[in-house]
């Protein structure tokens, strides 16, 4: 195929416009997980919980300038705006432009450090090469202190990453779909054995960082803020639970940060990849990231939200609300005596209002106003707790009726899940279920 | 009879307000603290105003952090910087409150008590309002590699943001504006950084820009354009985590 020829020297401008576009379908733009301060020569520093610096128009944070280094790849993964079979106008930067643009947002306050990911040029070994390059001369030569992401190419010289990893704070290998399969049709170039490998030696070299500082207080540090992964949803058939179990499996194997998921957005024109006339699938991408949340924060385990049986997530519920649906023997809980753990299960109340909780009954015992101020959801909450002994109005603890009531304060769903809410239709003669004091007054008026 | 202190509105202001009332002995039920932000007076009250004394605030502040901790300081300090009339007695009656207990580092904790849990609350606001301003502030190059920064926040972040940006952006010369309280942050290249009042700044010089900064505005600009997926558009979204108070002072959003 014939491919765009582009004069050699592309304005900075331009190819900004070019690598940029071309770099948002990655999703991480997070710059957490590394607290340094400044090392007194040079400008930057990081901040532990990471900071945004603005928001683009889809919602998503902007905070680090995310870049390829180059988009000409000689990969033709179906998928991508970028594959070798496309035509695209192609650009790549020098490290030296990559590094006067980073400085010069930098100092302005606009971002918080460099996202650098790149096509494949040539080989695996040179476009890491080039990484590498880079990086070194944003650390060394400009005395640069804030914080970097680098993708860690599959196929290049382990060394090279190595070396690379010193320099950076989060590494990541994308693993593009989440099973074998999925890559085998839509990556042919790219294997599941190709992917995990660096992910696996960025990982033990991690490990033995850790080992080296604890000897070494001042010895250099490898990947300070762990290493990152996404995965494509809804380009191929897997369902939610395959997807739940390999996230899993990458956070006990291979002790990821994070996993990121990105709903498939289709650029290209190809009949292996899905139509999607609603959009990229982004409330089931939603309700994967707060399962993913669950598995990391809340002590939930992927077998218990999903199995073989029901392999897909509600759409209408959030993930923890509906395995406290089906699991109402554990229900209700007392605020005042129940442990951390079992707080956290609790829908509506989360990480902060638990731990709020836990610390403010060792001075005294707590009600509903309380819990309320302390910032719990107690329109979800209420069907699941008591205070002393009490649920806030007589409920049954009865799956129907709690979903029924859950459903009034349903969150904003997208409109062709708005429409068809009734779980169950409302009868006056319903198989002896009585009605609310509320809903009689409803009918009898 | 209930005793007002008013105080000045600032963090110095208040703790010299702490000060006072408790150095006055009328009992801690019969005083009230509030800043005097506030016009309405209420009846059956003695009022009496605090001349803010940076020795008084320092010994307050001092012991908080000694027998409350210094997560009650940041506390304190973040709460201070609230636009909220309660927060000076709230700030009182956590610190009454930590003092008589044993441990006072348990003050915090006690978020039934409504001062506490207020002060708590403020603090959150109030931090929540300075991390975004980390990430939201954009300092503009001014000729002479200078780099000055205006904005306009309700809450009084200025001192809560200025040893992030000291520390960060250490070989710089630079300035943050606080344009509604007239109030400036100057940073010299590696030298502690000092508060200031806006009025020795000389506006008209600020007005200026060097040479690369409207290359560097329309590169961010083209960029935050780019970044965006057209298929996941969603202003509302990028509204609640952006509000639109922000971005006058924000490049991107100018033209």
């Amino acid at each position: 195929m014939q491919q765009h020829k582009i004069p050699e020297q592309l304005p900075v401008m331009e190819k900004l416009k070019i690598l940029s576009d071309a770099a948002k379908y990655d999703v991480a733009c997070t710059s957490s997980g590394t607290s340094r301060g400044n090392n007194g020569k040079g400008i930057g520093n990081c901040f532990d919980a990471g900071i945004c610096h603005s928001f683009a128009a889809d919602g998503r944070c902007i905070s680090l300038l995310k870049i390829l280094f180059t988009n000409e790849c000689i990969f033709n993964c179906r998928y991508c705006l970028n594959r070798s079979s496309n035509d695209v106008p192609r650009a790549t930067f020098t490290p030296d432009e990559i590094c006067e643009l980073v400085i010069g947002f930098y100092r302005r306050n606009y971002i918080e450090g460099l996202f650098l990911s790149s096509g494949i040029l040539k080989s695996p070994d040179y476009t890491m090469e080039l990484l590498y390059q880079t990086l070194l001369k944003l650390r060394t030569q400009y005395q640069f202190g804030g914080y970097i992401h680098v993708k860690a190419i599959p196929g290049a010289d382990p060394l090279l990453i190595e070396k690379t990893g010193f320099l950076a704070d989060r590494m990541s290998v994308n693993l593009e779909l989440p099973t074998a399969e999925g890559l085998k049709k839509l990556a042919p170039a790219k294997t599941r054995e190709k992917i995990l490998k660096p992910m696996r030696q960025v990982q033990n070299r991690m490990e033995e960082n850790r080992q080296e500082l604890v000897l070494y207080r001042n010895a250099p540090r490898f990947v300070p803020a762990g290493q990152s992964t996404q995965m494509i949803i809804g380009a191929t058939p897997e369902n939610d639970f395959q997807i739940m179990s390999v996230a899993e499996s990458l956070y006990q194997k291979f002790d990821l940060k994070r996993v990121f998921y990105s709903a498939f957005v289709r650029v290209n024109e190809d009949s292996a990849l899905p139509a999607l006339p609603g959009g990229p699938p982004l409330l089931r991408e939603h309700r994967l990231y707060q399962a993913d949340w669950l598995l990391r924060f809340y002590g939930f385990e992927a077998g218990e939200l999903l199995s073989e049986d029901r392999p897909n997530f509600n759409m209408v519920f959030d993930p923890k609300c509906d395995w406290a649906l089906r699991h109402l023997e554990h229900f209700p809980v007392e605020i005042n005596r129940a442990s951390y753990q079992t707080l956290l299960r609790v829908p509506g109340i989360g990480v902060k209002s638990a731990q709020r909780i836990v610390k403010a009954r060792r001075h005294g015992s707590l009600d509903f106003p309380d819990l309320k101020k302390m910032g719990v959801v107690l329109k979800r909450a209420l069907y699941f707790i008591t205070c002393r002994g009490r649920t806030m109005y007589p409920i049954r603890i009865d799956e129907d009726y709690i979903t029924r009531n859950l459903l009034y304060v349903k969150e904003k769903l997208p409109p062709e899940l708005r429409g068809d809410v009734s779980y169950r239709q409302l009868s006056l003669f319903d198989d002896g279920m009585p009605l609310s004091a509320e809903e009689q007054q409803l009918l009898i008026t | 009879m209930m005793t007002v202190f008013l105080c000045e509105d600032s963090l110095d202001g208040i703790l010299t307000g702490v000060y006072e009332a408790w150095d006055s002995r009328l009992g801690h039920r019969n005083v009230k603290l509030k800043t005097d932000t506030e016009d309405t007076m209420e009846l059956f009250c003695e009022y009496r105003t605090v001349s803010t004394e940076l020795e008084k605030a320092e010994k307050v502040l001092q012991t908080v952090r000694c027998r409350m901790g210094v997560k009650a300081e940041e506390a304190v300090c973040y709460a201070a910087a609230c636009p909220d009339e309660r927060k000076a007695d709230a700030i009182y009656r956590l610190i009454v409150l930590g003092l008589s207990m044993r441990d006072g580092r348990k003050a915090v904790n006690c978020l039934q008590d409504p001062s506490v849990l207020l002060v708590e609350q403020l603090r959150y606001k109030a931090w929540h309002e300075a991390e975004r301003m980390l990430g939201f502030l954009r300092f503009e190059e001014l000729p002479g590699a200078i780099l000055y920064a205006r904005m306009e926040p309700p809450y009084a972040v200025l001192s809560l943001i200025a040893p992030h940006f000291a520390d960060r952006l250490r070989q710089e010369n630079w300035i943050i504006h606080d344009v509604g309280r007239g109030q400036i942050a100057v940073h010299r290249k590696d030298s502690p950084w000092f508060l200031a009042d806006a009025r020795m700044l000389d506006l008209r010089q600020m007005e200026r820009r060097s040479d690369a900064e409207a290359e560097f505005q329309s590169l961010w600009r083209a960029f935050c354009k780019s970044i965006a997926i057209e298929e996941r558009r969603n202003p509302r979204c990028q509204q609640n985590l952006l509000p639109l108070r922000f971005r006058p002072c924000m490049t991107e959003f100018q033209q």
